[in-house]
């Protein structure tokens, strides 16, 4: 057997190739515009705020600036935002090249075809960084001030919450491509699994939420929320979560293991193109 | 002699569909010929043997190695495939440097590798064009400069002069000549027998999956004479091409569509040489692309079958 290049350099150079192409796509388009919503929430927030009220009531409850912008963090972000990112972009990382028929190109250069996924997901990862930041950082300094609060005081929160998207966008991504490799409508399980399995058992108590992404990123969620209401008694519920290192530990896992099973699953399937 | 290509009793089934049936055959270096009708197993080949797909029984070696699952070999191969497909957003340039730092080299290695090969086919003044710009022929050309940068032992080659010009298709068979006479091997596929022969004489004739002759295949030649040949070109004066066609009387007969004249001939090799002197004096305006549709070996084959 020829020896080919390192893993980590191939997937580098798929990575150089990838990236341009991902970020002027149509579905980068459609879903920055998605990531404009929160954007347009926020400066909405902000004009009420600065006309008529000096601060908002959630369930009566007085919520300042840091903490809207944590509810908008964990519940437009992390539960939608995040996951919609990783089902278009993660299940579509070599489907995109296969319904576009250049596959061929980089199935038949000397690269093991684990690193043509590998460079595809670090594809991903920046593309998608690249449009959630702008996002998250305009709604902060939209919300904070809201009630009188501190963008200073509260920066430390926006790189943790900064941190805890990009973990996200990661552990997302690495399962949807893991779908992507193996089922044949990964759009749909994908959906399915972010907004169906995920939302119904963090619900409930027991261990199939550990079978989620999202009960281990909870343990990121470092803002207070609005207490003695439906909503936080709900948020309670769901703050029924693990250590944050332990956390970060099972979500490096998920991610190394459906990006490795993503791997092999890429490494032995035939692509047949439509001529 | 060690073949390039070496089939052993290979198999490959989509389904319940046969893609090939238990060919074994040994391709020699030089340039190669795959001559088949649409749906003859041409394309189930190429792909075998470009390690695209995985063989269903039997075996296949290129250039002394199994190619599924060895991306190590492509450091020696190099495929033009068929489909014409490309990001779009890239340039001539950019696409191929993109594609020859895969194979392990420096950034200005690859862009020099990559200048090199776009010059080899004739290609460098639009080479700082968007791919998306550029005509078929020139998709065809920068398809081709992608398999030859990284200067590949084994180059292999699906159907690479459809849609060209009849100059470029002239310049690109000497090209492919000059290759082989470089020592390199080839393999092009086509459903195009005059296309083929004039670059090889060494022919796999390919259909309903299955090897029916390899070698000096000449008495195809006479067969093909026996059947008239359609030829589709796409110009801008179709209707004074057309005059010229119908001074001959090789030509059986004419169709007009837009922008487009379709031609049966009975002597293929004479109408294309003719074809090409034509687009070459520009007297009758240029000749943009030129096709011939699948179904022109069909009858050949079926008679050869038969008989």
């Amino acid at each position: 057997m020829s020896k080919s290049p390192p893993v980590l350099s191939s997937a580098m150079r798929v990575f150089d190739l990838s990236l341009g192409q991902m970020l002027w796509s149509r579905r980068s388009v459609f879903l920055g515009v998605l990531l404009g919503g929160p954007v347009v929430l926020a400066t909405a927030l902000r004009v009420i705020s600065e006309l008529y009220t000096s601060g908002f009531h959630i369930n009566g409850a007085m919520a300042g600036g840091a903490t809207i912008f944590g509810m908008m963090i964990w519940l437009l972000y992390i539960r939608f935002i995040i996951p919609v990112l990783g089902v278009f972009y993660g299940t579509a990382l070599i489907a995109d090249e296969v319904e576009d028929k250049t596959i061929t190109y980089l199935f038949t250069r000397p690269i093991p075809r684990r690193t043509v996924l590998l460079g595809k997901y670090f594809a991903y990862l920046a593309c998608t960084t690249l449009l959630v930041l702008p996002s998250v950082v305009l709604v902060y300094f939209l919300t904070v001030p809201i009630g009188g609060g501190s963008i200073g005081a509260a920066f430390p929160s926006l790189v943790k919450d900064l941190g805890m998207i990009v973990v996200g966008l990661a552990s997302y991504g690495a399962v949807f491509a893991l779908v992507g490799t193996r089922l044949k409508r990964p759009l749909v399980a994908g959906l399915v699994f972010a907004f169906g399995w995920e939302p119904a058992v963090l619900l409930f108590p027991g261990y199939l939420k550990r079978l989620t992404v999202g009960y281990y990123l909870q343990a990121l969620v470092t803002h207070e929320m609005p207490q003695d209401s439906a909503v936080s008694l709900l948020l309670q519920v769901f703050r029924e979560v693990p250590g944050v290192l332990a956390s970060l530990f099972w979500l490096a896992l998920i991610t190394a293991a459906t990006l490795w099973l993503a791997g092999q699953s890429v490494e032995q399937r035939e692509y047949v193109l439509e001529q | 002699m060690t073949p390039i290509v070496a089939a052993d009793h290979l198999s490959k089934w989509y389904g319940q569909v046969i893609g090939l049936n238990d060919v074994s055959v040994s391709v020699p270096p030089g340039i190669t010929g795959l001559l088949g009708p649409n749906g003859a197993g041409k394309s189930t080949f190429m792909k075998l043997i470009t390690g695209q797909l995985k063989p269903s029984k039997g075996a296949i070696n290129v250039l002394g190695e199994p190619i599924w699952n060895n991306p190590g070999l492509f450091f020696r191969v190099g495929f033009c495939p068929e489909q014409d497909s490309f990001y779009e957003r890239m340039t001539g340039l950019e696409w191929v440097t993109a594609l020859v730092r895969l194979n392990g080299v420096s950034d200005a290695e690859a862009a020099a590798m990559a200048a090199r090969a776009i010059e080899a086919v004739e290609l460098t003044e639009a080479a700082g064009k968007k791919i998306g710009a550029y005509s078929k022929g020139m998709r065809q050309r920068i398809k081709m400069a992608q398999a030859i940068a990284h200067q590949p032992d084994l180059l292999i080659l699906d159907e690479p002069l459809s849609g060209m010009d009849p100059i470029m298709r002239r310049k690109s068979i000497r090209m492919i000549k000059d290759w082989g006479r470089a020592g390199k091997s080839i393999i092009v596929s086509s459903h195009i027998l005059h296309e083929i022969e004039s670059m090889t004489a060494n022919i796999l004739l390919i259909n309903q999956g299955r090897i029916l002759a390899e070698g000096n295949v000449h008495q195809i030649r006479d067969l093909i004479d026996e059947h008239p040949h359609t030829v589709y070109i796409k110009a801008d004066e179709t209707r004074a091409l057309a005059r010229e066609f119908l001074a001959h009387d090789d030509v059986l007969s004419l169709k007009f569509e837009e922008d487009a004249v379709i031609v049966q001939t009975g002597r293929p090799d004479a109408f294309y040489a003719r074809l090409t002197e034509l687009a070459a004096t520009g007297a009758v305006g240029a000749i943009h692309e030129v096709t011939s549709p699948d179904d022109n070996l069909q009858a050949v084959f079926q008679y050869l079958v038969k008989s």
